[in-house]
């Protein structure tokens, strides 16, 4: 079953409205504006994706966290973190308890409780969805939500090992596959029942790697020519390597402030506007749609009706691109586009950095990386980045709002945000 | 004696390699007679095999799973050398669990050994007894046993009357050491080549059994053991028949040396073919062989499936066989622990899905939520047909496959991946699962195709091969 979205088109191009006068099953919009209070975000940062050996799990963390504390427009010291949460699948495959903590201590974070977030590769995404919890439940004014990974340190059969531990293991993996032939799967049936082309999954790779080529983050940070995208090695059919992200280490940290104290940090507050999730059956085999991703779906419509908006409203947006299917789906199911059209979507050049709603321009997971519990904070450092003006060569002109979307695994769980700009929505 | 075959099921590997491929590799060839043979696929062994024999008897039997009280498996190379491989073969075929398992193994003749077994059985209490022998000899590669060895099953429902009676039956043994041995801990079967004397070991005891027989057979097939292409001729005086009529039942000038499946599979052959007069005769090495005659009146219910059209060259032959490949990489994450496969077991072998009592609809593994009402609710087990349709596919190349799979894509290279929709055996509903391709290229596994499902190894973890089930393309 297909999630049905009320569909409607504006200006030659077709978007989904939301019914803004639904009811949501709390609360309307107005009254969880009211009823809670609002969370900013006032700092982000991250370090470098990459392969670093001579970099350890906390050493990464710590670089994100001086990242993100100084890009605090006023000063945000250690000692103002009221709570911290912090998401992590494995630190190369070991099996620590306790790597939050390890991590917020090594940065000063001494006694703040601090909470390890495990949802695979949307990790991150629910750490910062923590956070800001903690800060409309009035519990927190000042939260960390950050995310860290260590995946090069290991052979290559020893990553996959604990790659796979985010699959369905039972019955999905021990069909053969990991995650890269489960999106194969997805993109077996997008292709047989929307004619979605090879060439439109290379598109998505170009488009990022000319994305990520523009940012000094980017674990590969190289232009690609449609030719090469099209001509990689098979991973897993349709899927060449230049439909996969990379293997990645790195850190990204996020702060999550209440309105209490936003102005003790900036005078351009940037409002956590909308905040969406949802999960699923861990196996792709026991969804009721191959073509889509439920979890998504479910985040994005939660998300838009928080954040009273619609997808042409957005000026920008990070999506989980870790197969290049995935990022054509995540068109489909973040109402970029109607069903089924999401090929065209890329190939018209609409989400290029130039275009109508560029997508993924700090490279995505598939140029800048992939370092899985990092991945989901690191995509609100690059909407920080954006809705600042600090993205560079990148910058997206004048953006009042941007969305992050995180998914964990092929869809078990799905994070989203909106954040925008306090002083041009307000007005 | 009251014995007799009610239904026959063979089945060998559809690969192939030919004589000349050896020849090429090695300069000569030293399996004399042998055209070309069998190679099991790097995901089959005896158990898969006896299991892909097994089915097919039953079905051409018409026999009820649950009314086998009495089941042999034979092989000369087991998978594993202690661990009674009757049991989970029983499991795969849905046999009730109070059913007598036997396993016969130690020798080329442990194929007729369990025949002979089944027979008194039947002399007892049995009413319906499944033979099963299914063999995949192996030497050193450079060794005129390697070059022999080919892969194959054969399988025999027996019960105290049927179209196939098992008329008399002799066995004869002498001590002949040194012929055909594989010491403990070993993996490749050798001998010492010590020609004149092997030719002795093979005609005294094949004539001794025959000779043994009460009346002398009027044979129309002889199913005579066949170590190579050459040996069985040999026999022919001492087992009282010509040549011709041996080469009327011989499997081995196609399929290889099949080891204790050697004279089940070509007594299975000249059954389907009609003959109505079949003298069996077996040798192992020790040595020692059986006699059966067998009278057929009118058509013994067969279903074979023997032909291979997927020819391997020599380096695909090494390849497959892991004779070059260094093994599965070490490692531990996404780990299954043996107790939760077992508890798995009827879906992996016998594709229980089940009814949810809530709202009828099937779900597949049938645990936990409902997968169509998400009702926490019982479910009633549903046997799946079998067949189904692909929904969702891809080929796995190598980079893509999880690491316990790494050594099966180094032997048999990239593989299919799909979700199928199952079937009920009406037909009418389905439940989707995920699935492995095999036994076909996987370009032959497309959304939307037919498939059908059969039972090979999955992996193997701590020493501990999993079975379960995979696709391949539907036979129709």
């Amino acid at each position: 079953m297909e999630y049905d979205w009320p569909a409607g088109s504006r200006s030659g191009r077709t978007f989904v409205i939301i019914d803004r006068h639904k009811a949501y099953s709390y609360f309307t919009p107005d009254d969880r504006r009211t009823s809670m209070r609002d969370a900013y975000l006032v700092g982000a940062g991250q370090s470098d994706y990459g392969a670093f050996p001579s970099e350890s799990y906390r050493s990464l963390f710590r670089t994100a966290f001086d990242a993100a504390t100084d890009s605090v427009p006023k000063e945000l010291e250690a000692d103002d973190v009221d709570e911290a949460f912090v998401g992590n699948l494995g630190v190369g495959g070991r099996q620590l308890g306790l790597s939050g903590p390890a991590v917020t201590e090594h940065v000063g974070l001494d006694g703040v409780p601090c909470t390890r977030v495990e949802n695979a590769c949307a990790a991150s995404g629910f750490a910062v969805r923590q956070a800001v919890q903690a800060v409309k439940s009035g519990m927190a004014d000042v939260v960390l939500a950050g995310g860290f990974e260590i995946m090069s340190d290991m052979s290559s059969d020893a990553t996959k090992y604990w790659l796979g531990v985010s699959g369905e293991t039972e019955w999905e993996r021990l069909s053969g596959t990991t995650f890269s032939g489960v999106y194969a799967q997805m993109a077996s049936v997008h292709m047989e029942q929307y004619g979605t082309t090879r060439e439109q999954l290379s598109r998505v790779a170009v488009k990022n790697h000319s994305n990520g080529a523009k940012n000094p983050h980017a674990q590969l940070g190289f232009e690609c020519s449609l030719e090469d995208a099209q001509s990689a090695p098979v991973v897993a059919d349709p899927l060449n390597l230049y439909h996969c992200c990379p293997t990645s280490d790195g850190a990204a940290c996020a702060l999550i402030v209440s309105e209490d104290v936003v102005d003790e940090y900036t005078d351009d507050p940037i409002r956590v506007a909308g905040v969406g999730a949802g999960s699923d059956t861990v196996g792709l085999f026991q969804r009721d749609t191959y073509t889509g991703v439920p979890a998504s779906q479910r985040a994005a419509e939660s998300a838009y009706e928080m954040a009273d908006v619609e997808p042409d409203e957005l000026d920008f947006a990070e999506v989980h691109d870790c197969f290049a299917i995935a990022e054509l789906l995540a068109y489909e199911d973040l109402g970029f586009c109607e069903k089924g059209e999401a090929g065209q979507l890329i190939e018209s050049g609409a989400t290029e950095l130039s275009g109508e709603l560029p997508v993924n321009t700090s490279g995505g997971l598939k140029s800048k990386g992939h370092p899985i519990g990092a991945t989901g904070a690191g995509q609100v450092v690059e909407a920080y980045k954006q809705l600042s003006g600090a993205a560079g060569e990148r910058q997206v002109e004048n953006p009042t709002r941007g969305l992050t979307h995180n998914v964990g695994g092929s869809g078990g769980a799905s994070v989203i945000h909106i954040f925008e700009k306090e002083r041009e929505v307000s007005a | 004696m009251a014995a007799a075959i009610t239904g026959v099921g063979a089945y060998a590997p559809r690969f192939r390699i030919s004589s000349e491929a050896f020849e090429e590799a090695w300069g000569q060839f030293h399996a004399a007679g042998v055209t070309e043979k069998a190679v099991p696929s790097a995901d089959e062994d005896a158990l898969t095999m006896a299991y892909e024999a097994a089915t097919r008897a039953l079905e051409a039997a018409a026999t009820d799973p649950d009314d086998i009280d009495w089941l042999a498996v034979a092989s000369s190379r087991p998978p594993a050398a202690e661990e009674d491989l009757t049991v989970r073969l029983g499991a795969m075929l849905s046999l009730s669990e109070s059913a007598t398992g036997q396993l016969f193994s130690g020798s080329t003749r442990s194929g007729t050994r369990a025949l002979w077994a089944g027979m008194d059985a039947l002399e007892a209490d049995t009413t319906t007894a499944l033979v099963v022998a299914a063999d995949a000899p192996r030497g050193d590669p450079d060794d005129g046993m390697d070059h022999a060895a080919g892969a194959g099953s054969a399988a025999f429902v027996l019960e105290r009357d049927g179209p196939a009676e098992i008329t008399d039956r002799a066995e004869y043994s002498a001590p002949y050491p040194g012929t055909r041995f594989r010491n403990s801990g070993e993996d490749e079967t050798q001998g010492l080549g010590i020609t004149q004397y092997d030719r002795q070991a093979f005609t005294e005891t094949i004539g001794g059994a025959v000779d043994g027989l009460e009346v002398k057979p009027e044979a129309e097939a002889a199913a005579i053991q066949a170590p190579d292409g050459k040996l069985p001729y040999r026999a022919a005086g001492a087992a009282g028949v010509s040549t011709d009529v041996i080469q009327a039942a011989a499997t081995v000038h196609e399929l290889g040396d099949l080891g204790a499946a050697s004279v089940p599979l070509s007594l299975a052959r000249a059954l389907e073919d009609g003959y109505e007069s079949v003298l069996a005769v077996s040798h192992g090495s020790g040595a020692g062989a059986d006699a059966f005659t067998v009278e057929a009146e009118g058509d013994v219910p067969a279903v074979t499936a023997l032909e291979g059209d997927d020819p391997l060259t020599y380096a695909e032959y090494l390849r497959q066989r892991g004779i070059v490949t260094t093994g599965p990489p070490s490692g531990g994450g996404a780990y299954v622990s043996i107790p939760s496969w077992r508890r798995s077991l009827p879906q992996r072998y016998r594709l229980e899905a089940g009814r949810c009592s809530e709202c009828g609809a099937l779900s597949f593994p049938p645990e936990g939520s409902c997968d169509d009402c998400g009702a926490l609710a019982e479910y009633e087990p549903v046997e799946l047909a079998g067949e189904g349709t692909i929904e969702a596919v891809t080929t796995i190349s190598q980079g893509g496959a999880p690491p316990e799979f790494a050594e099966q894509q180094a032997r048999s290279g990239d593989y299919a991946a799909a979700i199928v929709a199952l079937e009920t055996d009406s037909g009418d509903e389905t439940v989707s699962a995920p699935a492995m391709g095999t036994d076909a290229d996987p370009a032959d596994f497309s959304v939307g195709d037919r498939i059908e499902t059969t039972i090979r190894r999955i992996y193997t973890q701590e020493g501990v091969t999993r079975y379960g089930f995979k696709i391949r393309p539907a036979s129709e």
